[in-house]
C-alpha cells in the first residue's frame, strides 16, 4: 500500500483522534453511525454569513433558470422581483388581523445587512475507491431552501474559485451521498494523494506524527468555508513527544 | 402626531430595555420531514402538533439571533444539540392556503400567551423553564408546487410601561475581573455537569470580588437571602452588545409576578459562551440592571406580541419554493443532466451537450426503429421529440417496440404516435414530446381517387413540410422504401439534416443524407424576394451543383464533403414505387432479427450526436472505414456517411458515396420541380408509375445505355 493512502481502519482512528480534540476545542464535530453497519461519518454544522458576489454566475443562473425557483429575498434583484410577485398579496391579506399599530416598543431594530446567512453541513466520509477521506457538504438558506451547484460556486471565495475551476479534477460537484443516498456536494478526491504526499513525506523525514484527516481537512476545508482552528495542530504538537510510542493505529504513521 | 410619537420613542429608548427578536431558521430537512408527516401521518388532520427547536448562545458577532428547526423537530423527546437550549413549539399545519390566511393569528398568540401566563401563575414555568421560550409555527404545505408558506410567532408577555434600564449594558469583562470570569465559567460548567446537561436557560448568581455562586432559578427562596441585589443569568442567543435576546422577556414577567413586590432592581447577566479558533470566551457576555415593574397578583394576562416580520420588515408570512430540490420531476431533470455532464467530467471534456440537448428531432415512424431511436435520444437528454406514424399498436408490437405494452393493443390498438408520446412523458416528464397520427403520401400510391383523397394528401404534405421546417434533424424510420421519398425531397429542399435507418433480415444501413449547400435562391431570395429573375437564379444554381458532382474521379470514396454525399435513393437506378415485390435486403421490411432495430436505432442517434459535435455539422467530410486509424474529427470520433451492418458476421463497414445527379429524390432536377411546382409536381409522382421519375431524372436513358453496353459486352465475350 502506498504510503500516501489511508486505509479504513486508520480512517476511523484518525476520526477518533479528531473527535477528541474537537470536544476539547468545542469545535462541534460528531460521529454519526449508520444504523446496522460499522460505517459512519464525521459531521459538523456551521453558519456562514456570505456576501453574495452579484457579478458572477449566481444572478445569471437565476435569471436563466425558472425564476420561480428562488425566493430568498435578500439576494439579487431577480429574487426581490419574485418576492414582490408571490408573497405580498398573501401577506397583506393575512396581516390584517394583527394589530401592527399596537406597536411593540420592546423590540430593537435589527438590520439585515447585505450578506446572506447560510447553514452548512459538512460530512467526512471514507472512500474505498480512492483510499482517502472525501468532504461532502450541503448548504441551505435560513428558509430551508437548498443551494444549487451554481449558488455554491458563487459562495466560494473568488480566489479559490479561479483556482478550482482551472483544475477540473479538483472541483465541486454534485453527487449522491454514499451513505445517506441524498444529493450532496463534494470535493472530488482524485487529487488528494497528490497534495498529501509532500506533507506526509516531510513528516516522515522529520519523524513527526500526522493526523491524516486533520492535515487533509486543513487543505480542503477552507475552500468551502470550513475553517480548521490552528489550535488542533498546536495541541497535536504539544502532545506529540509523549506519543512517540503510540501505536501506528492512533496516528497515521508513514511506516505502515 | 406621528412625529411626536417617534420622538418620544427615541428619548424613551435610552431608558427602556429593548430585545432582539428571534429569526426563524429552518433546515432543508425540516421541510422534507413536514412533507412526509403531512403525507403519511397528518393527512387532513389540522390539530396542533408539538415540535421542538433550539437556540444557541455561541454565535460570532453579526449572525442573527436564531431559533432553529431541523428535520428532527418532530421528535419532541429527541436530543438537543450540545450546548444549545431546547424550545418547544406548536405546529398548526393548515390544509389550504385559505385556512392559512384566515386562521385567527391574534387568538393563536393570545392562547399561547395565556398558557405561558398560567404556567407563571401556577409555578409550572419555574419547574419547566422551557415554557418561557415557547413558539408557534403556522404552515401550509402546497405539495403540488412544493411551495411552503410559514409564519413563526415567539410569544412574549409585555409590561404596559416597558422596562426601565437602571444601568446601561456593558460587556462582562468591564464589570468582572478575570478571576471572577474564570470562576463564573467554572461554576456554570459545574452546574451543567451536575444537572447532566450542556446548557442552562436561566440561573441565579451571587458574587463577591473573589467568589461566584450559582443556583438554579427554582432555588430562588433558599439561594437569595438578601433581595437588595439580585442577579439572574439568562442563556442569551443574541450577539448585540446593547440588547438581550428574546428569552429574557418572559423571564422578567415571571420575576415580576413572583418577586416583584420584594425586589426593585434586577441585575441581568446575558450569558454568552462562544469558542472561536479553539479558544473559549464568556467575556463578551453583557450585564445591565433594570427596574422590575410591578405586576399585581390578581392582574389579568398581560398583552402579548411575537409574530415574526417577513424579510421585507412587514407583518406577514414567508414562502419558500422548494420545487427545485423536492419536486420529483425537477429532480429527474437535473439528474438526467448531471449524468450527461459526468461524460464531460473526464471522458469527453470538450463535449458540447447543449447542442445535443437542444436539438429538435422529428421521428418519421414510431415502430421498432422509432421506439429505439426515441429511447436513445432520451438517454442523450434530447427534450424535443416529435413522432409521425399512422399505424395502431398491434399484438405483435410490444415485444419489439419498447414504448408499448400489451394494454395498448386492446380495443383495436392505440395510435402509435400518441401512445409513444404518453410513454415518453411517463419515462421522463421533462420531455417535450408531440405525436401526429398521419400518413405520408408515397410515389406509386395514387391519391387521386377522389377530390377528398387528393386534398387530404395535400394537407398531409403541408403538415409534413411544416414539421420538417420546425425541426433540426429528421429521422427516417419507416418500414417501406417509398415512404422515405417525400421527406427526403422536402428535407433536402429545406437543407435539414436527415438520418436514415433501414433494416434487412440481418443487415442494416444507417446513414446521413448529404446536406446540400444553401441554394442561390435561398440565399438571394431573402434580399430579392420579389425579383422576377428568381426562377432563373434557382436554375443557375443547379448548374454548378451538377458540374461539381461530375468532377470527382480519383477521390470517389475518400474525403467526400457533406454537401456532396448521397441520399438513400442515390445508389438506386430505379425510382421508388409500390414495394410489394421484394428488392434488395435493406428494402425489405418487418422481418428482421430482433436485435437489429436496437442496434440500428442506437447507431442512428449516435451518428446524429457525432455529426452535431463536428464543427461543420452536416457538412462534415465523411469518415470511412479507412479513417479508423486516423485522428478522429470530433471528440466523439468518426462522422461516417453510412454504417452498413452485417449481423451474420457481426461486422460493420463505413462506406461513403457521392450524390447521384440522376437521383430520384435529391437530384437538382427533382428539387427544382418540387420547389417550383410544389404539390402539383408531387401529386404527379404519387399518381404515376415509377417511370415518371425515371424519365424526369434521366434514369430511363441510363437504363437504355446500360442495356446497350451489356449487349456490347456480350458480343465482346462472344468474339473471344
Amino acid at each position: 500500500m502506498s504510503l500516501c493512502l489511508l486505509d479504513e481502519e486508520n480512517f476511523h482512528q484518525c476520526c477518533q483522534l479528531l473527535l477528541q480534540q474537537s470536544d476539547e476545542l468545542r469545535d462541534g464535530w460528531s460521529w454519526e453511525p449508520i444504523q446496522g453497519t460499522e460505517e459512519g461519518y464525521l459531521r459538523k454544522t456551521a453558519l456562514r454569513s456570505v456576501i453574495i458576489d452579484a457579478s458572477i454566475k449566481w444572478d445569471q443562473e437565476v435569471s436563466r433558470s425558472d425564476s420561480e425557483t428562488h425566493t430568498s429575498c435578500d439576494s439579487g434583484p431577480d429574487q426581490q422581483k419574485q418576492c414582490a410577485l408571490a408573497a405580498p398579496s398573501d401577506a397583506d391579506i393575512i396581516a390584517g388581523d394583527i394589530d401592527e399599530n399596537d406597536e411593540d416598543d420592546g423590540v430593537c431594530a435589527v438590520s439585515a445587512g447585505s450578506s446572506q446567512v447560510l447553514q452548512y453541513e459538512y460530512h467526512i466520509v471514507y472512500s474505498c475507491s480512492y483510499s482517502s477521506p472525501v468532504l461532502y457538504f450541503r448548504a441551505c438558506t435560513l428558509e430551508g431552501r437548498s443551494l444549487s451547484l451554481e449558488e455554491v460556486w458563487s459562495s466560494v471565495h473568488p480566489n479559490f474559485r479561479l483556482q478550482l475551476q482551472h483544475s477540473p479534477l479538483n472541483t465541486i460537484t454534485q453527487q449522491e451521498h454514499p451513505l445517506l443516498g441524498q444529493p450532496f456536494f463534494m470535493l472530488h478526491p482524485c487529487r488528494t494523494e497528490e497534495f498529501m504526499r509532500p506533507v506526509l513525506q516531510a513528516a516522515q523525514d522529520q519523524h513527526r506524527t500526522v493526523n491524516y484527516i486533520l492535515t487533509w481537512l486543513s487543505v480542503v476545508g477552507p475552500l468551502v468555508g470550513l475553517d480548521i482552528p490552528l489550535q488542533y495542530s498546536v495541541q497535536l504538537h504539544h502532545a506529540a513527544p509523549s506519543q512517540t510510542d503510540t501505536p501506528d493505529a492512533l496516528l497515521h504513521s508513514l511506516s505502515s | 402626531m406621528a412625529s411626536d410619537t417617534s420622538e418620544a420613542g427615541t428619548s424613551a429608548a435610552d431608558l427602556k430595555l429593548q430585545f432582539a427578536p428571534f429569526s426563524s431558521a429552518l433546515e432543508a430537512g425540516f421541510w422534507h420531514q413536514l412533507t412526509q408527516k403531512k403525507l403519511n401521518d397528518y393527512r387532513l388532520d389540522e390539530s396542533p402538533k408539538c415540535i421542538r427547536g433550539y437556540y444557541y448562545n455561541g454565535d460570532p458577532v453579526g449572525l442573527p439571533t436564531r431559533l432553529t428547526l431541523e428535520f428532527s423537530a418532530f421528535d419532541v423527546d429527541g436530543p438537543t444539540p450540545a450546548r444549545c437550549c431546547p424550545a418547544i413549539g406548536t405546529l398548526y399545519n393548515t390544509n389550504t392556503l385559505d385556512a392559512f390566511k384566515t386562521i385567527d393569528k391574534k387568538s393563536l398568540l393570545e392562547k399561547e400567551a395565556k398558557e405561558i401566563w398560567d404556567a407563571i401563575q401556577s409555578g409550572a414555568a419555574l419547574k419547566d423553564q422551557s415554557i418561557l421560550s415557547r413558539f408557534i409555527l403556522l404552515t401550509f404545505a402546497d405539495l403540488k408546487k412544493y411551495h411552503f408558506y410559514y409564519w413563526f410567532c415567539f410569544p412574549a408577555l409585555c409590561f404596559s410601561e416597558g422596562i426601565k434600564i437602571v444601568q446601561q449594558p456593558s460587556v462582562l469583562e468591564q464589570v468582572f475581573s478575570a478571576k471572577q470570569i474564570a470562576a463564573l465559567q467554572e461554576i456554570y460548567d459545574g452546574l451543567c455537569s451536575k444537572r447532566e446537561t450542556t446548557a442552562i436557560p436561566y440561573f441565579l448568581l451571587k458574587y463577591t470580588d473573589d467568589t461566584v455562586q450559582m443556583a438554579p432559578l427554582e432555588d430562588w427562596d433558599t439561594f437569595l437571602t438578601d433581595t437588595k441585589k439580585v442577579t439572574v443569568g439568562v442563556y442569551d442567543p443574541c450577539t448585540l452588545s446593547q440588547h438581550p435576546g428574546w428569552p429574557l422577556r418572559n423571564l422578567l414577567v415571571l420575576l415580576a409576578y413572583r418577586w416583584g413586590s420584594k425586589v426593585d432592581t434586577v441585575e441581568v447577566l446575558c450569558f454568552r459562551d462562544r469558542t472561536l479558533q479553539g479558544s473559549r470566551s464568556i467575556q463578551h457576555s453583557v450585564v445591565f440592571q433594570v427596574k422590575l415593574p410591578e405586576l399585581s397578583v390578581n392582574s389579568a394576562c398581560p398583552k402579548s406580541v411575537g409574530w415574526e416580520k417577513n424579510p421585507k420588515g412587514a407583518m406577514g408570512p414567508r414562502m419558500v419554493n422548494l420545487s427545485e430540490c423536492m419536486d420529483p420531476k425537477r429532480l429527474a431533470e437535473s439528474s438526467v443532466d448531471l449524468n450527461l455532464k459526468l461524460m464531460r467530467w473526464r471522458l469527453v471534456p470538450s463535449l458540447d451537450l447543449d447542442k445535443v440537448v437542444s436539438t429538435k428531432c422529428l421521428l418519421l415512424g414510431a415502430g421498432t426503429l422509432g421506439c429505439n431511436v426515441a429511447r436513445t435520444l432520451m438517454g442523450w437528454g434530447v427534450r424535443h421529440i416529435t413522432f409521425v406514424d399512422n399505424a395502431k399498436i398491434s399484438y405483435s408490437n410490444p415485444v419489439r417496440q419498447p414504448l408499448y405494452e400489451f394494454e395498448d393493443c386492446l380495443g383495436g390498438g392505440k395510435s402509435k404516435a400518441m401512445a409513444a408520446v404518453d410513454r415518453l412523458s411517463k419515462i421522463f416528464p421533462g420531455v417535450n414530446a408531440e405525436g401526429h397520427n398521419m400518413s405520408i403520401p408515397m410515389p406509386g400510391h395514387p391519391v387521386n381517387f377522389s377530390q377528398a383523397t387528393l386534398s387530404q394528401a395535400q394537407r398531409d404534405v403541408e403538415q409534413l413540410e411544416k414539421l420538417i421546417s420546425e425541426h433540426d434533424v429528421v429521422f427516417l424510420l419507416m418500414d417501406t422504401r417509398e415512404s422515405r421519398w417525400l421527406p427526403t425531397v422536402i428535407a433536402a429542399s429545406k437543407r435539414k439534416l436527415v438520418v436514415n435507418a433501414a433494416l434487412g433480415f440481418d443487415t442494416f444501413v444507417v446513414m446521413r443524407h448529404g446536406l446540400k449547400k444553401p441554394s442561390v435562391s435561398q440565399t438571394v431570395s431573402a434580399a430579392a424576394d420579389s425579383s422576377p429573375s428568381c426562377s432563373s437564379a434557382s436554375s443557375s444554381s443547379s448548374t454548378p451543383a451538377s458540374a461539381e458532382t461530375s468532377v470527382p474521379g480519383s477521390s470517389l470514396f475518400s474525403n467526400i464533403p457533406g454537401h456532396k454525399l448521397g441520399c438513400y435513393f442515390c445508389n438506386d437506378v430505379v425510382a421508388p414505387g409500390d414495394s410489394t415485390r421484394d428488392r434488395t435486403l435493406d428494402q425489405q421490411c418487418t422481418v428482421s432479427r430482433p436485435g437489429l432495430a436496437m442496434i440500428a436505432g442506437a447507431l442512428a442517434v449516435e451518428m446524429m450526436v457525432s455529426i452535431l459535435q463536428h464543427t461543420e455539422g452536416g457538412y462534415a467530410v465523411a469518415s470511412s472505414s479507412d479513417d479508423r486509424m486516423n485522428e478522429p474529427p470530433t471528440s466523439l470520433g468518426l462522422v461516417p456517411h453510412q454504417i452498413r451492418g452485417f449481423l451474420s458476421r457481426f461486422d460493420n463497414v463505413l462506406p461513403a458515396s457521392l450524390a447521384f445527379d440522376k437521383c430520384t429524390a435529391c437530384s437538382p432536377i427533382v428539387l427544382d420541380h418540387y420547389e417550383r411546382e410544389g404539390f402539383q409536381f408531387l401529386s404527379k409522382v404519387f399518381n404515376s408509375s415509377h417511370s415518371f421519375l425515371e424519365d424526369l431524372t434521366g434514369l430511363t436513358l441510363l437504363h437504355q445505355e446500360t442495356q446497350a453496353a451489356e449487349i456490347w459486352d456480350m458480343s465482346d465475350d462472344e468474339s473471344i
